[in-house]
């Protein structure tokens, strides 16, 4: 579609310097003392040493985790829609994230800790999460009721937050570290926690790669699909480990941080247009994009405490859902 | 000209029904649903009896039972039964009713058996409210009171968002859950903020607890469905016409839209006084329907049976938390939850394509 | 010898009158010396088992089957009750008490219900107000005010002779650490009030939360504002020296001054920063001069 592309390159750049420049602002503002005039002296050598540990100790690692995060949730929401052909689907929504929380909630209470917990733990609990959009989906064509997975997925989400209830009953130490993580946050992640991220978030990237034609195939049905020589289970199957890796990797790293994956396709589709070939690669700059704004917003309102972003992007993400909802008909993917 | 139509003779019902006559008033009245609503208060009263004596830190015979009810008995006994069980009995039974009989009427609205109250943002309305009650001020204001609004607010919310839902049902539907993610949003806030003896003692608004029901909300709860129940079963009746194409429902003299608005009125009623006295036990409303269902097997709104089922749910899901882990006490939501989500996982797994009639 | 004998039970057949207690929910009589105390909370729990009233049940604490550890070894054996989120009134009516003490972690509800089983008392005093009102309130209920009055005088002795070998001038803040930051303790509260007694000055920000127990998560970028020469962190490790290392590897907190000159000490959460009781004031007393090196 000659015309569609010709909107991805400016659509690309213009987002690529909303992200420079969402990076410049979030190294340049935060709760605290050291202001943006400051934060800029800093940034061009002239600093005292509180203000260089503000800016690249603290702030510098919080901005590349948003990104990383970003990135993740963002092309975790568009493949997931893609491959639910369902626009209301959202990693948080659908259960994805409650499975890797729960992972988390039992791995914490079996002995380990919030902060060095091991990736492949909330990956696992993220799959499980997939297992049930999976079945839900029936691994063919879902051209009907679009919200029964939103149910089956709300469903979900409740079960397994209780059973992480009836872990927490018995162990209050864990109930109370656990009552800060499950808002999610960016805050006060070491520098570990990033070098931990990127094996999973790279993985899942190249693991995207030969799965985006594929998909853009099924859209046009599965019988076409077929007949273009894709396996559709298969692409199926393959996207969500994808989603699994991507949505596990990013829980892991800043909690659960829901409505990413929901506000970032609609934004893409609002710039380029359904096609998935073109939503990915704009997802990939929108999502960092939307949660440092996010971050940095969190920074701002309560000063000199901070707003945890969850709660941030529920109330961006929530009116985006009631809007998604409101437009005449649900756009098709 | 001679009418095709075979004529019955006005005595007879059709096969598998009773006619019920009272003067000029006749009803139609299925007898396997009926049959299956003995069965369930049956079961219930059982329940409630076992519930009454087994288990428990202290596990009373049933004789002894019998007497204290009969108003004899020994003082422990009676302050064990009175004071603590009988309270919590009666409180299982009125909010196991109400959220089923919703959940049947919201299941049927929707046309989708995955619909509940609690997941269109009433529950999350009422914790959200009880926790900034608890937690925001002191322990004057009633978290019940709260609940309530909770409940009623996130309903008029979603309302306003979603208006003008037309023939769909599901703009409400989703409108609600993004309703209720706002509020979750707000009570998990709430909660990271609040000193650990706020936060404890909000804890069972956050998962649905019998523990300790006042006794105020109870009597309330018992009020409204006294008027609550007849209505949502005139309405159930109304809503089975609905089960035909809309043209069809149209044409046999069924106000659509006044129905849609009156049976929504009745689903967040019942859901918000249920929810008030116990938190949000929003399960309940999504398995008893389909219990339901399956005991009479037959198409229709059985908003009684949802509701004897929900009653007998709750009993038996508040026995089993509080003798699992004795003396830990599992709340009554985390055991709903527990039983209703493989459920419900099946439910989806199993037959995805039905509907709900 | 039997004149003395039979007029100090005369004596106590005299005080042990009926009394009026004035609590968080209302007046509350109480007849007589209460046998068979129930205790809910911790706070409750340290006043009964130091004033020598051992309660017959009291709530499990974290991990759910077991008392709060300081507590144990003087608890013994003790009948459980429920946890402090869900407490379980049956058990409480099995073990028949004739007096209930109580903290405010306890709902309206659940004190009516209470109430009819005995006596229930829970101290009006809020986490911000002098933690010796409640202790005195669970004697009067226990009419042991005698004991109360003996002890706090003990206390005072203690904290006047430890305060002696403080230097002064020195400030103090209480810590807990979350991942995303530190929630620093008001100065008003229990473990605060014990550090100005004993000489310490509080930080600024300590100072200023009057009306809550605790502040909200700092910014990592503003932790000057809970620096001090001493940090008390409190965990709720058990471990210390984990909780230390957990913490040590965080953002900023290798920022803080009393990092820096090593002054930070690993202290028990449970004690610091949520019991408000005569042994939890004991132990702090203990853990401030093993710190010290006193």
């Amino acid at each position: 579609m000659p015309e569609r592309s010709r909107h991805l390159a400016p659509m690309l750049s213009v987002a690529g310097v909303g992200l420079v420049l969402l990076c410049l602002i979030s190294l340049l503002i935060g709760a605290g003392d050291v202001g943006a005039w400051r934060s800029l002296e800093t940034l061009f050598g002239q600093g005292d040493e509180q203000s260089r540990f503000v800016i690249y100790g603290l702030r510098w690692p919080r901005t590349e985790l948003a990104v990383v995060v970003g990135i993740a949730l963002g092309a975790a929401g568009v493949l997931l829609q893609s491959v639910t052909r369902n626009t209301l689907a959202e990693p948080g929504l659908l259960g994805v994230s409650a499975g890797s929380s729960f992972a988390v909630v039992m791995a914490i209470s079996l002995g380990a800790s919030a902060s060095s917990l091991a990736f492949s733990v909330a990956v696992l609990g993220a799959l499980i999460g997939c297992l049930l959009v999976m079945a839900v989906c029936r691994l063919r064509g879902v051209g009907s009721d679009p919200v029964r997975l939103i149910l089956a997925g709300a469903a979900f989400s409740g079960f397994l937050s209780a059973l992480s209830g009836l872990l927490l009953l018995r162990d209050q130490r864990t109930a109370d570290e656990m009552r800060f993580w499950v808002i999610g946050s960016l805050a006060g992640r070491p520098v570990e926690t990033l070098y931990a991220a990127l094996p999973g978030l790279i993985c899942g990237l190249i693991l995207m790669l030969p799965l985006v034609r594929p998909l853009a195939a099924l859209a046009l049905g599965e019988a076409l699909a077929s007949s273009l020589g894709h396996h559709p289970q298969r692409v199926r199957l393959g996207v969500l480990i994808v989603v699994a890796m991507l949505v596990g990797t990013a829980n892991a790293a800043a909690g659960p941080i829901g409505f990413l994956g929901l506000i970032v396709p609609f934004m893409a589709r609002r710039m380029v247009g359904s096609d998935i070939r073109q939503t990915l690669w704009l997802s990939l700059l929108l999502g960092p994009s939307v949660l440092l704004g996010a971050d940095i917003v969190s920074r701002l309102l309560v000063s000199p405490y901070e707003l945890p972003i969850g709660v941030v992007t529920a109330f961006i993400g929530a009116p985006v859902l009631i809007a998604t909802v409101r437009a005449q008909r649900l756009p098709i993917l | 000209m001679k009418s095709m139509v075979v004529r019955r003779p006005s005595h007879m019902a059709p096969a598998g029904f009773w006619l019920l006559r009272l003067g000029p008033w006749t009803q139609l009245v299925s007898r396997r649903s009926f049959v299956a609503g003995a069965l369930l208060l049956l079961l219930l009263a059982c329940a409630c009896l076992v519930s009454l004596t087994f288990g428990g830190s202290r596990p009373i015979p049933v004789k002894d039972a019998l007497l204290v009810l009969a108003g004899q008995g020994d003082a422990v006994s009676r302050l064990l039964i009175n004071t603590l069980r009988m309270p919590r009995i009666l409180a299982a039974v009125l909010t196991g009713a109400a959220l089923g009989a919703a959940g049947c009427l919201m299941q049927t609205l929707a046309r989708n058996r995955l619909a509940t109250p609690g997941i269109v943002g009433l529950d999350n309305g009422a914790t959200a409210f009880a926790v900034a009650s608890i937690v925001a001020t002191s322990t004057s204001l009633l978290p019940s009171i709260l609940a309530l609004f909770g409940a009623a607010t996130a309903a008029v919310l979603t309302f306003a968002l979603a208006s003008g839902s037309g023939s769909r049902g599901y703009r409400f539907i989703v409108t609600g859950i993004g309703v209720g993610a706002m509020f979750s949003a707000l009570t998990n806030l709430m909660l990271s903020q609040a000193p650990i003896d706020a936060a404890n003692r909000a804890y069972p608004w956050t998962v649905g607890s019998l523990n300790g029901t006042s006794a105020v909300a109870i009597r309330a709860l018992a009020a409204g469905l006294f008027f609550g129940l007849p209505w949502a079963c005139l309405l159930g009746r109304q809503l089975a016409a609905m089960g035909f194409s809309e043209r069809v429902s149209i044409s046999l003299g069924v106000r659509l839209g006044a129905l849609r608005m009156t049976t929504l009125a009745a689903t967040v009623w019942l859901t918000a006084l249920g929810v008030a006295v116990a938190g949000p036990v929003g399960l309940v409303a999504l398995i008893a329907p389909e219990i339901a269902r399956y005991l009479a097997k037959q198409r229709g709104v059985p908003v009684l049976n949802s509701a004897w089922s929900g009653a007998l749910l709750m009993v038996v899901a508040d026995w089993a938390g509080r003798n699992i882990l004795s003396p830990i006490e599992v709340p009554v939501g985390i055991v709903m939850a527990i039983i209703g989500g493989p459920y419900l996982i099946w439910i989806v797994l199993r037959q995805p394509d039905r509907r709900v009639q | 010898m039997a004149a003395v004998v039979s007029i100090s039970l005369w004596c106590d057949v005299v005080t042990a009158a009926e009394r009026t207690l004035d609590t968080a929910y209302g007046l509350v009589r109480i007849n007589g010396v209460p046998k068979r105390v129930v205790t809910l909370g911790e706070t409750a729990l340290d006043a009964s088992l130091t004033l020598d009233a051992h309660p017959l049940g009291a709530l499990a604490a974290r991990g759910g089957s077991q008392v709060p550890e300081y507590l144990q070894e003087k608890a013994g054996h003790i009948e459980l009750v429920g946890s402090v989120r869900e407490p379980n009134l049956e058990a409480v009516l099995a073990l028949e008490p004739d007096l209930i003490l109580a903290t405010n972690d306890l709902s309206k509800q659940l004190f009516d219900q209470l109430s009819l089983i005995a006596p229930t008392v829970i101290p009006k005093v809020g986490s911000l107000d002098d933690w010796r009102a409640s202790f005195r309130l669970y004697a009067l209920a226990l009419d042991k005010q005698a004991m109360a009055e003996e002890r706090l005088k003990d206390f005072d002795h203690q904290v006047e002779s430890l305060r002696q070998s403080i230097a002064t001038g020195q400030s103090a803040s209480v810590l807990r650490w979350n991942p995303q930051g530190p929630i620093l303790m008001s100065a008003q509260v229990f473990a605060g009030q014990i550090l100005a007694s004993l000489g310490f000055l509080p930080n600024e920000l300590a100072v200023s939360l009057k009306h809550r127990p605790h502040s909200d998560i700092l910014s990592l970028e503003n932790l000057t504002k809970a620096d001090a020469d001493w940090i008390f962190l409190a965990t709720l490790n058990a471990d210390g020296e984990k909780a230390l290392d957990e913490v040590s590897g965080q953002p900023g907190f290798a920022q803080l001054k009393a990092v820096k000159d090593g002054h930070v000490v690993s202290v028990d959460g449970q004690v610091w920063s949520s019991s408000a009781g005569y042994m939890a004031a004991e132990r702090i007393l203990a853990d401030i001069a093993k710190a010290l090196a006193l």
